[in-house]
């Protein structure tokens, strides 16, 4: 099945492993078999759900001597089966970087940090350090041994860990979602680090990541499980995502958005064969043509806002300076001017330290503003008292969790209406319309904490817009999050907007930036460096001033030489479409 | 716990054990006696060890010289003024010696010398914690528990681990009440409110605090904590004869001054 030599025992082999959590009905992952040889990179793929991570964690034995599960079938590490021996003693074949790069963190300094797993080891103390030394050199932190993690960014800490990794001296390394919670320049500096890995072919890779666009260059072989946990693909990457894309998009499994856009295109009759998966193998298969036909017009979107002129706006903002921390603290926001018309849909871009959270918080009066710089429908939200403000603009943290209040998921709602002058039946009403709205009806009882990560999210959504609020101010709505459940969070953001609530939204994901939003407001060192129409900002020079990538169409169409007029394509929905949904 | 790189100092180099064991039997002293001798000497004794001992920043050095009388100040007077009149020795010192009157309630002096009393007890033993407290860092500490006392690594460094949870829950917490804020919902005033507001903060903070450290477990773990008896230990915590010395002269030092007071 694989390419590996069969003379070569596998370092891992998993027979048969069905995974049931306590408590759960069925087992996810449900009868994986499949081995891992040294040097291999392989990709585990797979919906929300379907025992990923359970899979991961089975693989170094913390399921089942850490994690209540029980385990049927046989996990073999270098020969030993996995739940006849400890965590400690497997951990020396196989080395874990887990998705919350602050979880991982013992030690109040980097070197300690990267000894930490050897001395658990009992390796002598002068090996220690060759080998965190090595590690830290790999990954490029060297030079900042004697530095608390904490004082290193996302992607600094998530590279730490690799090292910490590989310090272990484990010939598989296994990474469940190392970028999920980093942004853009993070996920580049972890898979800079990655990309060197895999050429050196030191270690057996196993890494799981709904990031395609990332990886998908620098794996060999790909594992695909279903919805219920049931392995459907194993083999070579490249084949495998080429010749059966449709296949896994039925799963539910993400593709890189370079392929799912050659399968728009397929079907609008362009056919590029094969496959690409990247953007310059999409960019060169289109410039291989010598016709295209002209992108699509968008008409299914809601109509463009008025010009600003003609409607006052929803948020108006002027000459607004915030600063973190109080009087004298740092100025994160710059004179910032902004208009948001009614029914907008705004994002706001930056990198980290950009100053657009904390924008969005002096709109939302989350921040206090200077009086005066910020309006929301006729409102200084600095100014107004929580429930008046609560009837205006509506905001959602990273965390929905932060936000709850009650214990069952009606009073959640109910809570929000507290103080606005409503009659008992009145209020009984609202939060019916909004359990229907939000799909939370058979869980009005269920207390908020006991919720799963989406149906949080929708619910956060709902108390934000209880009190009929028409501006919704979303803060990283998609961080640490699978894109599955990003896509189903930017569908309901969608639908709220097309019902006419504005929306506001702070963000790192370019694509998904592109995809939904109508306009984009562009941040760089506090400042606004500008906003527009999402397609002109995408395909204009903001995006690279800002020190931000542009998403991976937008790469792929932005250099064609034969077919000027796509330079502006950057969203899925201008790609031309076939007749079955013209 | 002083943050950062171990300062220079004889102080920062004594093993920290040392730095406890040298003082605990003048705290122990300090707690038992009632005159002002005594817990004035010890003080003063810590306060110039601690000065001399141990490299500190400005500020901190500041505050302690600075500090530390007026702290001593509030806490006589108001532990004086707390004093029950009837319970003082009508020929203590300073009884009939009147410094405020409000109706037929006297502070006299003697009250506040009760109050003096126990203020410099507090201080007293503060300072002599401080003797440890600001010369040795966490891991310092851990080191010499688990190497030269024997304490188990396994309880030893999962307490450094834990430590690291505390600021991450000061910023967690602030985000929570930020969150609660937006809701535009206040509880009311009143004690019955302040209750229900801090549990509505509490359980955000618990749901996080235990899924964070559940990971962080799972992450040691993975590293093989807990693997073996024992782990290799880079930096050796020694106990030297300079620490034997220290803890000796702290000894005869208190001695002293119990026997002079």
């Amino acid at each position: 099945m694989t390419s590996a030599e069969p003379s070569v025992p596998p370092l891992v082999a998993l027979d048969d492993v069905r995974i049931t959590y306590e408590g759960a009905g069925a087992p996810t992952p449900d009868g994986i078999t499949l081995d891992v040889h040294p040097g291999e990179v392989v990709l585990v793929l797979g919906p929300s759900g379907c025992g990923k991570s359970t899979l991961t964690l089975a693989l170094n034995g913390l399921v089942p001597h850490d994690v209540p599960a029980r385990i049927e079938g046989t996990v073999r590490v270098a020969g030993l089966d996995t739940s006849e021996r400890p965590v400690g003693v497997l951990s020396s074949h196989v080395a874990m970087v887990f998705q919350d790069p602050d979880a991982q963190v013992v030690t109040g300094r980097v070197l300690d940090e990267v000894a930490f797993g050897p001395e658990n080891q009992l390796v002598p103390a002068g090996e220690v350090l060759a080998r965190a030394e090595r590690a830290l050199k790999l990954v490029g932190l060297w030079e900042r041994r004697d530095d608390d993690p904490d004082r290193l960014s996302g992607g600094g800490r998530q590279r730490l860990a690799i090292a910490c990794a590989l310090a272990m001296a484990s010939p598989v390394l296994v990474l469940d979602e190392p970028t999920a919670n980093l942004d853009p320049a993070g996920i580049d500096e972890v898979y800079a680090v990655l990309r060197e890995l895999a050429a050196e072919r030191d270690h057996a890779i196993v890494l799981v990541e709904h990031n395609l666009d990332a990886a998908v260059d620098l794996v060999d072989r790909v594992v695909v499980l279903d919805r219920a946990g049931r392995l459907v693909a194993d083999g070579p990457a490249d084949e495998l995502l080429r010749s059966r894309a449709d296949e896994l998009a039925e799963l539910g499994v993400w593709l890189p958005v370079s392929t799912l856009a050659a399968m728009r295109l397929r079907d609008a009759g362009v056919v590029l064969d094969p496959l690409p998966l990247t953007p310059a193998e999409l960019a060169a298969a289109l410039d291989a043509r010598a016709e295209l036909p002209p992108p699509a017009e968008e008409h299914d979107r809601a109509p463009a806002p008025a010009p600003a002129s003609a409607t006052t706006p929803a948020v108006r903002v002027r000459g607004l300076s915030v600063r973190r921390g109080g009087r004298r603290g740092p100025v994160v926001v710059h004179d910032v001017d902004l208009d948001v018309p009614p029914g907008d849909f705004l994002a706001i871009v930056g990198a980290n330290g950009a100053g657009k959270t904390s924008l969005l918080q002096a709109i939302a009066g989350v921040l206090p503003a200077p009086t005066g710089t910020v309006d929301v429908l006729g409102l200084d939200p600095a100014r107004a008292d929580a429930r008046e403000r609560s009837r205006r603009i509506g905001f959602v943290f990273q965390n929905p969790e932060h936000q709850f209040l009650a214990a069952s998921v009606a009073e959640e709602l109910d809570v929000g209406l507290r103080g606005h002058s409503l009659t008992a039946a009145e209020r009984h009403e609202v939060v019916e319309r909004m359990l229907r709205r939000f799909g939370l009806d058979a869980l009005r009882a269920q207390h908020p904490f006991l919720l799963s990560g989406g149906q949080k999210r929708r619910l956060s959504v709902g108390t934000a817009l209880v009190a009929g609020a028409p501006v919704l101010a979303l803060d990283e709505p998609t961080f640490g999050q699978d894109r599955e459940r990003a896509a189903e969070l930017l569908d309901m953001l969608r639908s709220v907007n097309d019902e006419g609530t504005t929306v506001i939204v702070v963000t790192h994901d370019l694509q998904l930036v592109a995809d939904h939003a109508t306009r984009t407001a562009v941040m760089a060192d506090g400042r606004l460096l500008g906003v527009g129409p999402t397609a002109e900002v995408l395909a204009g020079p903001l995006i690279d001033q800002a020190g931000l990538r542009h998403p991976p169409l937008a790469r792929a169409t932005r250099g064609l030489a034969r077919h000027p007029a796509w330079h502006g394509v950057t969203r899925l929905a201008q790609l031309p479409r076939g007749r079955a949904d013209a | 716990m002083s943050a950062g790189a171990p300062r220079p100092g004889f102080l920062a180099r004594l093993n920290p054990l040392a730095k406890i064991a040298g003082p605990l039997p003048a705290m122990a002293a300090v707690i038992f006696t009632r005159d002002l001798f005594v817990p004035s000497a010890l003080l003063l004794a810590s306060l110039v060890l601690i000065l001399v001992g141990a490299r500190l920043r400005a500020w901190v050095v500041l505050a302690l010289i600075v500090g530390t009388p007026v702290v001593i100040a509030l806490l006589a007077l108001s532990f004086g003024v707390w004093t029950d009149p009837a319970r003082i020795d009508p020929d203590a010192p300073g009884a009939t010696v009147v410094l405020a009157e409000v109706g037929d309630w006297r502070f006299t002096g003697a009250a506040f010398l009760i109050g003096l009393a126990a203020a410099l007890r507090i201080v007293a033993v503060v300072m002599l914690s401080l003797i440890a407290g600001l010369s040795t860092t966490g891991p310092e500490l851990v080191r010499a528990l688990v190497q030269n006392l024997r304490v188990p690594y396994r309880i030893g460094y999962t307490a450094l681990a834990a430590l690291r949870f505390v600021p991450r829950f000061g910023h967690e917490l602030e985000v929570i009440r930020a969150a609660h804020r937006v809701r535009g919902v206040e509880h009311g005033r009143g004690p019955i409110a302040w209750v229900r507001r801090t549990l509505g903060l509490a359980i955000p903070l618990l749901a996080s605090a235990i899924r964070h450290a559940e990971r962080v477990a799972l992450a040691m773990d993975a590293r093989a904590f807990g693997a073996h008896p024992t782990r290799t230990e880079r930096i050796i915590s020694r106990w030297r004869v300079a620490d034997a010395v220290f803890v000796v002269l702290c000894w005869a030092g208190l001695v002293a001054v119990l026997l002079a007071g």
